[in-house]
């Protein structure tokens, strides 16, 4: 039976998040219907309603989220009603060529992405005679969703749903940006443009991994305070130039082995700025998203060897890395419940990304009344 | 040892050609051994200085393929000694820096002066009348002599001694920059799909690399019909096109979409446009290796980043194809040795020095591989 839920929408690119009630189809075979409890506002969704990153509309928000799962279709194998659930943003078949080589973050299945339709060109959100898809073939903005069972991952039930949330998209996606697609290693010197709800897990990443030198540019004080005194930073700076001179001169003139961007919007100049900052055989991984370009003159890669590599979910595999990353929270050795700046109700969706813009945010998070 | 004189081709100023003189040629000094050239590989890189696009100091010696015997040595040289027969490596390798000392030694800081031919002392070694010249990359293989550092010096064992210098001076720079460029730098895997944009002196040896790691499919773009075939009738390409578009609809059909897993950039000077096409054609996690440069005041490196984050996909610079020539020029040795490489299908012309202008238009026309100036003594 189909149900009734609330959820906040995008009618169009430039509109404003709209709360309305949707019907949600039963789950069909492989789908699972998940009760949300937490969503977290990443910076991604507002790239979609803001017109920056092109998305099938209207559209339902949210990409982070956690809950329970509350109905299962057939033949659905990897959880059952009643488990406490992240939602990977990015599903996991498990069979196709990515997945069967350890890179579950390029699945094919996760080409509807931009659209929320499922394999069968259906929608499961509807209003009046409308479909709407999920950001991610989610839409966690809503208090409950029908998705894909490769989109979903078991966790334990004493994890809070808020810090559940995150650590299915912006944690993996910083963290991983530092220890996967970055690949730092001990003793070394990175730069990390931008502290939010990713950048903030790819300080602790590279704190983990052993860098000695955690080096953050944020133009936002209380985040260059928070990367320091809580997430393992060595320095921040204000600007890109303060960060390349004490990059030249702590490391006697060998520039960064790293440089990670995770902007809110990416743009040129923080581009060209993290090439400069690295040395030979240095890497610059690309993480934000926006319509920046690289615009180098090929000697700038060659002479040094730089290498610029683009990264997805940071370059991690959501059913190894998720729970990898819980297990360390567990541990004492990833902090989540420091990365949540704000809590909001639903209602308070287009507060909450003003609150991100205005930089009052490492994370903010919905959380679901029922 | 006293100073000497040499014939060597150089370059004044941008766009006017080789021209051939006269220099003065200093002994060696500590750490520096002076060589007599017998063969030297027209790299186009050295067409670059003439062209404008590789911004070096003028007068120029030309040439940093190279290969000879040690005529003499400087103080303090433990290397190599006089009579041995050695290879010019383009760029030296100290053995102590940072980067020797991680396995990096292509990116050895003593190749700092490779623009100025500069000596670490601040001095020359060619001079005509007052004015001091540096060798490209601090050597000048166009000179019948020449005084480098004895960190450029590759000598060569006993079963080595028998390879022609016109072989030799191959795997100084042109051989391992291409190799290297899949095998080390891209680090092509079994069954992978490479495409690789020119087949010239380093591209072909992209394809022989690229062949040799195990890839499926190596996929060669050319627009000179000669390098096609050449690339596989001889260096192991598997298929070979005209256009970078062709070769897309190739890959796109051959992969069933999943495009290729690495593409690797030895044009004779890299584009806008070929990089894109390069990026587009590169599928989930690939990579594109550019190891060509292009001209001086393009940045034909311009490429939304969004391109890179959905695939995971990488762009990477190589330089020497990542290799360390000390260990890698002597392998390529033996894998010629052992007729697993190819060297003597590279060498499509031979010159005397006075013919170096008309072998570099060769070059242009597309009719060499590679082409040799074989230096008289």
């Amino acid at each position: 039976m189909s149900i009734t839920t609330r959820a906040a929408v995008c009618r169009a690119p430039g509109q404003p998040w709209e709360i309305t009630e949707l019907e949600l189809d039963e789950p069909k075979a492989n789908e699972v219907r998940v009760k949300f409890f937490a969503a977290g506002l990443c910076h991604s969704d507002d790239h979609i309603q803001k017109g920056d990153a092109p998305m099938r509309m209207p559209v339902v928000g949210g990409h982070e989220g956690a809950g329970i799962v509350d109905a299962v279709g057939p033949s659905v194998t990897r959880v059952k009603v009643g488990d406490h659930v992240t939602c990977s943003f990015i599903p996991a078949c498990g069979k196709c060529r990515y997945c069967a080589t350890g890179r579950q973050q390029l699945c094919d299945a996760g080409k509807n992405a931009g659209t929320g339709m499922f394999p069968d060109g259906t929608f499961r959100f509807h209003q009046g005679g409308e479909d709407f898809g999920g950001l991610c073939v989610l839409g966690t903005f809503s208090q409950y969703a029908v998705v894909h069972e490769y989109s979903v991952i078991k966790i334990p039930d004493e994890i809070g749903f808020d810090v559940a949330a995150l650590v299915a998209c912006g944690v993996p996606t910083g963290w991983g940006s530092a220890v996967r697609a970055g690949g730092v290693r001990a003793g070394q010197t990175v730069v990390i443009y931008g502290t939010g709800g990713v950048g903030m897990n790819a300080v602790q990443g590279a704190a983990l991994a052993g860098a000695k030198n955690v080096v953050v540019v944020d133009p936002v004080e209380f985040k260059r305070d928070m990367a320091t005194s809580v997430f393992g930073a060595t320095h921040a700076f204000a600007t890109a130039k303060e960060a390349h001179d004490f990059v030249v001169e702590t490391t006697w003139g060998e520039l960064a082995d790293h440089a990670i961007i995770t902007v809110g919007i990416l743009h040129d100049e923080v581009i060209a700025n993290a090439i400069k900052v690295v040395g030979k055989t240095g890497q610059v991984t690309i993480t934000a998203v926006g319509n920046g370009w690289i615009n180098e003159n090929p000697g700038m890669l060659i002479g040094y060897q730089r290498r610029i590599q683009g990264s997805i979910y940071g370059g991690c595999s959501p059913l190894v890395d998720v729970p990898l990353l819980i297990g360390l929270y567990q541990a004492g050795k990833l902090k989540l419940d420091e990365l949540i700046t704000r809590r909001y109700k639903l209602d308070e969706v287009n507060e909450g990304y003003q609150d991100m813009l205005d930089g009052k945010n490492i994370r903010g998070v919905i959380i679901h009344e029922h | 040892m006293s100073t000497i004189t040499t014939r060597a081709a150089i370059a004044r100023a941008p766009h006017v050609g080789w021209e051939i003189v006269d220099l003065r040629l200093d002994p060696p000094k500590a750490h520096e051994v002076r060589v007599k050239i017998m063969a030297a590989g027209l790299c186009h890189s050295d067409d670059h200085i003439t062209a404008g696009d590789a911004p070096v100091r003028m007068p120029v010696v030309g040439g940093h393929e190279g290969a000879g015997i040690v005529e003499s040595v400087g103080p303090d040289v433990q290397r190599v000694k006089p009579g041995d027969k050695i290879v010019l490596s383009y760029i030296p390798a100290c053995g102590a820096c940072r980067p020797c000392s991680t396995g990096h030694s292509n990116m050895c800081v003593k190749g700092l002066h490779a623009g100025t031919g500069m000596f670490e002392d601040g001095t020359w070694r060619f001079h005509e009348g007052e004015t001091d010249i540096g060798g490209f990359c601090s050597l000048g293989t166009f000179s019948q002599y020449a005084v480098v550092s004895e960190y450029a010096t590759v000598p060569l064992r006993e079963d080595f001694q028998d390879i022609p210098f016109e072989l030799l001076c191959l795997v100084g720079c042109g051989v391992p920059t291409g190799w290297g460029s899949a095998v080390h730098a891209a680090g092509v895997q079994p069954g992978d799909t490479v495409v690789i944009f020119g087949a010239g002196g380093v591209g072909s040896n992209a394809v022989q690399g690229a062949r040799f790691a195990g890839a499926k499919n190596v996929v060669v773009v050319d627009p000179v019909e000669f390098k096609r075939e050449m690339a596989t009738s001889v260096f192991g390409a598997t298929h070979a096109f005209a256009t970078a578009k062709e070769a897309h609809d190739f890959v796109v059909e051959t992969t069933w979409g999943q495009l290729a897993d690495h593409v690797i950039m030895t044009p004779n000077a890299v584009t806008e446009e070929m990089v894109n096409a390069a990026v587009q054609m590169t599928g989930k996690g690939g990579k594109v290796t550019i190891t060509a440069v292009g001209h001086v005041n393009e940045r034909a490196v311009h490429v939304p980043a969004g391109a890179l984050i959905g695939y995971m996909r990488q762009i990477r610079g190589a330089l020497a194809g990542d290799s360390n020539l000390l260990y890698d020029i002597p392998m390529l040795l033996g894998l010629y040795k052992s007729g697993q490489l190819k060297l003597e299908e590279l060498v499509t012309r031979r010159y005397t020095l006075d013919q170096v202008n008309q072998a570099y238009k060769d070059l242009n026309d597309g009719k060499n591989i590679r082409g040799v100036i074989i230096h008289e003594h």
